[in-house]
């Protein structure tokens, strides 16, 4: 770890549905090139954390602090002009658009001139681009003129991952990435977030998979029932540990 | 490679397909002009599937067949212009001797009928008409003024004490139904004891026609008469007061003599058609056609006549006049 | 760190797998270019001094060029997984206000003329922005919306006019637009204006941001919202488009039929759709051509020209153009199924597999 300044720090992070307090208190923190794992058991809050810290859900009560300096996220465009991305679950591609056309979605770019005022791709920059951001993540992608949907739930997640990457500077939150993945792919996808974290940037996991987490978190973040309730380092604990502290054996617990 | 097998297995079932198509076509002409009593003619009803059509093709093709030219029938299935105009300029482009058409409209049709005619296609108006039709060689047609004066004097010996009529029009700007009504109109106009409600337009749909005539009742109940413009208009009309439960107090006169119709003046719901004379107007189409292409001299514009039809002579003089749905 | 067996750098993917992929996409336009062409073929056999001739020809181009102007718009829209049944209705009321426009300046003139074609449009942007906002921000299904719109602007049309067709049109229309050619050729005006406006589009789909987002948005609205598309805005435009392109098609028709034939143009919102979907673009959204859409134009219009040609009974036209749409849309539908399964190239495009048990 190479700063003492936490990329993205929350503090009393409060938010309720009704009657259901979603977030209690939670107090959360990423530091630059650090993997952090967020557990817990359904229903905990983990989901709940990553949208508000995504600019995708309004707080009650608590405060965000972004690089040292306080910050609202009201919207998913207010923490990616930040430097947050996120991919959700569902990866947010589109099918029938190629890797290179999702990579760029909504940040396109445009020819040089006149052309390029009224709307003109340019394709071939594009392209490469998108070439060197799969090649600096180890990600296989077959071919950048297939459509997407045409691929495999590993690449799709390899490429939803490197558009997070490409686009974000500061921290990326994954939820569950290789929940839908076989044995082969899901090795892939750990090793793009240790590259993603070489490069200075901080990850954020959702994951149910605890020999993932322990395989390549440095820090697990624990919740329940809307609290954040233990941080374990996660060279020095195990699975049992874990789950313990997941299904409340082991309240109040520390690292 | 199974995507070109594909590609090969499409264009067999296309070729197929067509070419087996074609064995039930009708001989057509190639474009050349035959023998004299080789002829190729070209009929473009109104509105495929109507019964007047249907009868006008039976006159059209009794007359060829005595004639000994050779004849096809085309048309769209709605009474639409837009729809009309590929067809004739389909059938202009596979060069008949001569094209009988029933127009749909009388400016849209206009052109595409001029450019038959410079192209040396003899073209006989048949029923509807177009703006100036000087290129034309005939026009045949039912005395349409006279058949909406007959549909009121109809209207008024059925209900001698005169009160409320409206007439169910199908679209404003079609020749022979705007003639329809203005000798309706006419005749209405100028006896006092008739209140004239004006027309409505159903578009040439039955369906239409019986929401109309159910709004126009709802709105005056007391209405004695209705004069339903064409076939569509009649079955909507008769539908249309059924619904209301207004048979016996409701006169409808409606224009036309298909089965539905004769079905409902026997129910009592229509109470006399005013039948045209479809076939003659197609054999009169053909006999012009063919004597204009043999040079001879030819009648510009000839009108046929219609018979009004009742209880009384339906089962008798009247069966004649009915329309057919079938040659 | 954990040895890691990862295979590194994309591909550059071997020339196979990129010819079987990219030819995936364009296997489509070239079935239906065949089609087309054996359709052409079979026709050009069985009547061969008139069909393939350019009079009927040249007939051809210019009775599709309304069409064709339509189809763009539809295609558009379509790809967004939408769908505009109210176009038919849109050109009607579009050549409607148009008419009244261009007769209190007197119907004569280039002037007058202009105001008309501009009239025209700017009617079918107003029509198009309302659909384009109902669909968009009031949430409310395309099919239902343009079929409210459809009767709207059919019923309002009817209600300027009193029913009663405007015939009065600019002769200079007529004569230019409706009837006359390319300087110097016998290739119709209308067809080539029409040809034009194809192209320009044609280039806006495949070429600009605003066409990538159609598609996107079609493929997936939610991710699209989620990279920051503005979805809403850009499904309002698609529809204006359609809306503006069909209220051009009322100032063609205008001076084609001299007439705003407020009874014409039924079938024109299903004609329109019916070549969007034989040409490939699919109903569900996110894949779709210009080019499909004009191929899926002409094989209707061809067919009922050569079923008129060699004296076929009408009705079979409309049988035949009817099995093309279902064929159209069930290779479509297989199309998909393959894609999104990711099955092997081979196995897509059999229709072989529609019997075996693999799936």
């Amino acid at each position: 770890m190479a700063s003492t300044t936490p990329i993205l720090q929350a503090k009393g992070l409060t938010r309720s549905f009704g009657a259901v307090r979603a977030l209690d208190a939670v107090d959360f923190d990423v530091y630059p090139g650090e993997v952090v794992a967020l557990i817990g058991d359904n229903g905990a809050g983990k989901s709940t954390l990553v949208k508000a810290l995504s600019g995708n859900l309004d707080l009650d009560a608590g405060e965000i602090y972004y690089a040292g300096e306080k910050v609202e996220l009201n919207t998913p465009s207010a923490a990616s002009k930040l430097g947050i991305e996120t991919v959700h679950q569902d990866l947010a591609l589109a099918p029938h658009l190629n890797p290179t056309q999702n990579m760029f979605l909504g940040r396109e770019l445009t020819t040089s001139g006149v052309l390029g005022k009224i709307g003109f791709l340019d394709n071939k920059t594009m392209r490469a681009r998108s070439q060197a951001a799969f090649d600096e993540l180890g990600a296989t992608v077959r071919s950048l003129s297939g459509p997407v949907g045409a691929m495999s739930g590993g690449q799709r997640q390899a490429i939803a991952i490197a558009r997070a990457v490409a686009w974000a500077k500061g921290v990326i939150f994954l939820d569950e990435p290789t929940a839908a993945l076989g044995v082969v792919q899901t090795k892939n996808v750990l090793e793009i977030i240790r590259r993603v974290r070489d490069k200075g940037v901080g990850v954020v996991f959702i994951s149910h998979n605890m020999p993932n987490v322990i395989e390549v978190a440095d820090r697990v973040q624990v919740m329940r029932l809307g609290r954040s309730t233990a941080t374990f380092d996660s060279s020095k604990t195990n699975m049992e540990e874990l789950v313990a502290a997941m299904t409340g054996a082991l309240d109040g617990a520390g690292a | 490679m199974k995507s070109n097998r594909h590609l090969v297995f499409l264009t067999t079932i296309g070729a197929v397909a067509a070419l087996s198509l074609s064995a039930c076509a009708a001989p057509s002409g190639d474009g050349s002009v035959g023998e004299p009593d080789e002829f190729n003619l070209t009929f473009i009803q109104g509105l495929a599937g109507e019964e007047f059509y249907i009868t006008m093709q039976c006159g059209v093709e009794a007359e060829a067949n005595k004639l000994g030219v050779n004849v096809n029938t085309q048309g769209a299935a709605k009474w639409d212009s837009t729809l009309q105009k590929p067809l004739v300029d389909s059938v202009v482009a596979s060069k008949p001797d001569a094209i009988l058409i029933a127009p749909n409209d009388v400016t849209a049709m206009r052109a595409p009928l001029q450019a038959a005619a410079d192209a040396g296609i003899k073209v006989i108006l048949v029923d509807t008409t177009v703006e100036d039709p000087s290129f034309a060689t005939a026009e045949i047609s039912s005395d349409n003024t006279g058949g909406g004066l007959a549909g009121f004097d109809a209207i008024k010996e059925l209900n001698p004490d005169g009160g409320k009529v409206l007439i169910i029009g199908t679209d404003p700007g079609v020749s022979t139904t705007d003639a329809r009504i203005a000798g309706f109109e006419e005749a209405v106009k100028a006896d006092d004891s008739f209140e004239y409600l004006g027309v409505q337009w159903s578009r040439n749909d039955p369906a239409e026609a019986a929401k109309l005539v159910n709004a126009a009742l709802a709105k005056d109940p007391d209405i004695v008469g209705i004069f339903a413009i064409n076939i569509n208009a009649a079955e909507g009309s008769a539908t249309g007061v059924r619904q209301a439960g207004k048979e016996g107090s409701v006169n409808v006169v409606s224009f036309d003599a298909g089965a539905a119709q004769v079905q409902a003046l026997r129910d009592g719901i229509i109470q006399a058609l005013v039948a045209q004379q479809p076939a003659l107007i197609g054999s009169e189409g053909v006999a012009a056609a063919v004597s204009a292409l043999k040079g001879e001299s030819v009648e510009k514009k000839t009108q046929t006549g219609f018979q009004v039809l009742t209880l009384d002579n339906i089962d008798t003089t009247g069966q004649d006049y009915i329309y057919k749905s079938s040659c | 760190m954990t040895q890691s067996n990862v295979t590194t750098s994309v591909n550059t993917e071997t020339s196979n797998q990129r010819n079987a992929l990219t030819r995936l996409a364009s296997i489509q336009s070239l079935q239906i270019a065949l089609v087309l062409l054996v359709i052409f073929l079979v026709f050009s056999l069985l009547a061969p001094t008139i069909f393939p001739q350019w009079s009927n020809l040249r007939q051809i181009v210019q009775n599709v060029a309304i069409l064709a102007v339509l189809g763009i718009g539809m295609t558009f829209v379509i790809i967004t997984a939408g769908i505009d049944l109210s176009v038919g209705s849109v050109l009607v009321f579009s050549g409607v206000v148009s008419a009244k426009a261009m007769q209190a300046l007197g119907s004569q003139g280039w002037g007058t003329a202009l105001v008309g074609v501009i009239v025209a449009i700017g009617v079918g942007l107003l029509w198009g922005l309302l659909n384009g906002f109902l669909v968009a921000k009031a949430k409310v299904p395309a099919l239902i919306v343009t079929l409210g719109t459809l009767g709207a602007a059919l019923g309002l049309a009817q209600v300027i006019t009193n029913g009663v067709d405007i015939r009065a049109v600019p002769k200079e229309l007529s004569d230019t637009v409706g009837y006359g050619n390319v300087w110097g050729t016998t290739i119709p005006l209308i067809t080539l204006i029409a040809l034009i406006l194809v192209v320009i589009f044609a280039v806006v789909l495949h070429k600009t941001k605003f066409g990538l987002h159609t598609y996107a948005i079609g493929s997936s609205e939610e991710a699209a919202r989620r990279v920051g598309v503005k979805v809403d805005r850009h499904l309002i435009a698609v529809y204006a488009l359609s809306g503006g392109l069909a209220g051009f098609g009322g100032i063609l028709s205008l001076s084609q039929f001299g007439t705003t034939a407020i009874a014409g143009q039924s079938q024109t919102n299903l004609n329109v759709i019916a070549a969007v979907v034989i040409g490939g673009t699919s109903i569900f959204g996110g894949v779709g051509t210009i080019f499909g859409t004009m191929l899926g134009l002409f094989i209707p219009a061809v067919l009922q020209n050569g079923f008129v040609i060699v004296g076929l009974q009408p009705f079979w036209q409309q049988v035949a153009v009817g099995t093309v749409l279902v064929a159209a849309v069930f290779v479509d539908q297989r199309r998909r199924n393959a894609a999104t399964r990711g099955a092997s190239a081979k196995a897509k495009n059999s229709l072989t597999a529609l019997w075996s048990k693999k799936q």
